[in-house]
């Protein structure tokens, strides 16, 4: 009884101990906070890498692709259909983006992607992503031209215009009208976020709206050289999802439209891919099906697909991710570490001093035992505080990072975190059960553990001596 | 009738003092019998303190038995001798040797906390904190009960180490130098509380000082010299 009595007392009259608590808590608190952000941004670009791409993917070397992508698409079925619950062709190539708005000329390096809108989106958040305008108003995933879309372009305005200020000039209305059909490129397109707008001072300008024909340039399939070929399209709106890679690449055409332009749909009149999109049922293992798919693949052309998980599609980005994390982990360790030996230093002074104290419990009758767990419950207590208090203060500062850095940033007069550099605008966080009581754990475990020399020192007190010390 | 209740057989106890070995006591034996008051005089480094330390099982004889009721207790494991420690003998020290943390009660109810596991004692605590008021009350500190010894003058902190003493119901009393930072009047104050608890209880008491006056008061004197005993007499008193 007088061991934790004792522990309890010194805690609160022992106000160097303060210092080995502080030690613990900030200790506990940054790791806390370090890994539910970085926990946070992995768990959050995880999400939205999985969101663009499909959980596996089958492709052909080739960009020219494959025309029997239904009879692939059956044997995929026939080996896996009960693992899988939807699945996309799709055609990918590169190409460039040319336009022209208010005179000014654009050109964009982009990825060509032709989708059925309609499958892709049931196989991925595609559908998640369309927006119509920076507003974040979200559309179906078509590639509809709508009224509206068309009235949007300059002819279009003159043309509301003439319809408000001279609603009987049928006439003009009508030449108007047709001068904005024949401007408008019969197909839709759906462009990444980035690609049609340009970021500054926080603000999103736009640099393709709705309405604006977009030219693009890609290379032709077949047996010859590769020629470029060119096709016009009608921006219909925007793909975000808020991953800059995809949003400033990605460029959403027609799948049937692009093979017909590519000279990929052949006598029977079937299209060419050179990608089916595969979506699995909830609790599927991704690997293993896609380590089943890629062999049944082979059998039916060997050398030809190529079939992968988004994560690996994503390995380089996601390893980059898991390997900041445990070198940061093994780093802010070291901070803990830190505060175990400033824990072991202070103990052994507090044992310093209250040699006296030992003595007197020794000659009243205190084992050695005893003495020693006066010590270690006094490391353990130093533990438990500092992480318990370390522990609130982390998740505080979790739970209000955001306020946090914006009022850092007004403070320092610079972007703490800035959005752009990120995919996110917010810091992600998420805070992990198992990782915090890791954390706090691990914590308590180096106090005591830095606790037991000193303890050990004082238990083996001689009493004579320790009061001899006057 | 009387009767020896602790006894030193040929007490040696040396010291080492770098690669010198300084001898402090050369084969002391001594009688004590219940209930007696005994002074242990002599000047500085004449070994008092040690025999009261190696009577008191505070430390190990090189040679020679410390006997309790005629048992052999200086070769205990140490497990008894933390029983011996606690419930046989009482120790009061010349500067009061109280634990700054905790208030005088607390102080007096030590003993028992290292007596007992923190079950036992939290089912008897309220039995342990009336005995250390009474104890305290007894000493003339019923006032005093929960001011820390920082707060208490030489002669409340004393009283309340004598307080803690007796806490444990102890047999025997070691008192080493009880008065030896106290001013004269406080001092015979401290003293003839200690003669009182000596009468009343039956305890056996040790008292080392190097003050004739005070030696005057116990039952005998043991006089120690260049680490035996010189003589030994009855007191005046």
């Amino acid at each position: 009884m007088y061991k934790s009595l004792l522990c309890w007392r010194y805690l609160r009259t022992r106000y160097i101990a303060l210092a080995s608590i502080i030690s613990v808590m900030l200790g506990v608190a940054t790791m806390i906070v370090v890994n539910s952000v970085m926990a946070g941004f992995s768990a959050k670009m995880r999400d939205r890498l999985h969101g663009v791409l499909a959980d596996v993917v089958v492709e052909s070397y080739s960009i020219d692709g494959f025309y029997n992508h239904e009879e692939v698409t059956e044997r995929i079925l026939e080996v896996a259909g009960d693992r899988i619950a939807a699945t996309a062709p799709t055609m990918e190539t590169f190409a460039l983006a040319k336009w022209t708005v208010s005179g000014q000329p654009f050109t964009r390096q982009v990825q060509l992607i032709g989708v059925e809108p309609e499958s892709r989106a049931k196989t991925g958040d595609f559908a998640e992503f369309l927006v119509a305008d920076q507003s974040g108003e979200r559309i179906a995933p078509s590639f509809e031209i709508s009224e509206k879309v068309k009235l949007n372009r300059p002819v279009g305005r003159l043309l509301q215009e003439a319809r408000k200020n001279d609603p009987d000039d049928l006439i003009g209305a009508q030449i108007l009208q047709d001068q904005l059909e024949s401007e408008v490129p019969d197909h839709g397109a759906i462009i990444g976020f980035a690609v049609g707008h340009l970021h500054r001072d926080g603000k999103d300008y736009a640099i393709a709206p709705p309405g604006t024909r977009i030219g693009l340039v890609f290379p032709s399939a077949g047996q010859g050289k590769p020629k470029p070929e060119y096709d016009d399209y009608t921006v219909v709106g925007y793909f975000k999802s808020d991953m800059s890679e995809y949003d400033s690449q990605h460029v959403y055409i027609p799948l049937r439209r692009l093979q017909y332009m590519r000279g990929l749909i052949n006598e029977r009149g079937r299209g060419a891919v050179n990608a089916i999109q595969i979506k699995v049922k909830p609790g599927v293992d991704l690997d293993a099906l896609a380590r089943s798919l890629q062999g049944e693949l082979e059998k039916l052309q060997p050398n030809f697909f190529r079939v992968a998980t988004w994560e690996e599609k994503q390995g380089p980005l996601l390893a980059a991710v898991a390997v900041e994390q445990s070198i940061l982990n093994i780093l802010l360790f070291f901070i803990i570490a830190v505060a175990g030996f400033g824990i072991l230093g202070i103990f052994s002074m507090i044992v310093v001093e209250k040699t006296r104290d030992i003595g007197i419990l020794k000659a009243l009758g205190a084992s050695t035992a005893g003495v020693r767990g006066i010590f270690l419950g006094y490391g353990f207590s130093l533990g438990v505080v500092g992480g318990g208090v370390g522990l609130v203060g982390g998740l505080l500062f979790v739970e209000y990072i955001n306020p946090i850095e914006s009022a850092l940033s007004r403070l320092t007069g610079r972007r703490v975190f800035d959005g752009d550099i990120y995919y996110f605008n917010e810091i992600p966080t998420l805070v992990q059960l198992s990782t915090v009581s890791w954390i706090v754990g691990g914590a308590i475990a180096i106090a005591m553990a830095a606790s037991v020399w000193p303890a050990q020192r004082a238990a083996k007190l001689h009493p004579v001596q320790a009061l001899r010390n006057e | 009738m009387s009767s020896v209740q602790l006894s030193a057989r040929g007490l040696w106890k040396s010291y080492r003092k770098g690669k010198s070995e300084v001898p402090v006591l050369h084969g002391i034996d001594l009688d004590v019998e219940r209930g007696e008051f005994v002074a242990i005089v002599g000047a500085s480094g004449s070994g008092k303190s040690t025999l009261l330390h190696l009577l008191g099982l505070l430390d190990a004889p090189d040679r020679g038995e410390v006997l309790l009721d005629g048992e052999r207790i200086d070769n205990v494991s140490e497990r008894r001798r933390d029983q011996f420690r606690n419930r046989t003998f009482g120790f009061i020290f010349q500067s009061y040797h109280l634990l700054p943390e905790l208030s005088a009660l607390e102080n007096v109810m030590i003993p028992h906390m290292i007596r007992f596991g923190p079950i036992a004692y939290l089912r008897r605590r309220s039995a342990i904190r009336a005995e250390a008021t009474a104890l305290l009350e007894r000493v003339g500190l019923g006032h005093r009960l929960t001011h820390r010894p920082a707060e208490l003058s030489g002669g409340e902190m004393q009283r309340t180490a004598i307080a803690r003493a007796l806490a444990g119901r102890p047999e025997i009393l070691l008192a080493d130098e009880p008065t030896g930072n106290l001013d004269s009047e406080t001092g015979h104050g401290v003293l003839d509380l200690l003669r009182d608890l000596n009468r009343e209880r039956g305890l056996t008491m040790m008292l080392v000082t190097h003050d004739l006056q005070i030696a005057q008061r116990a039952d005998r004197i043991v006089r120690l010299a260049g680490g035996r005993i010189e003589d030994w007499a009855p007191a005046m008193a």
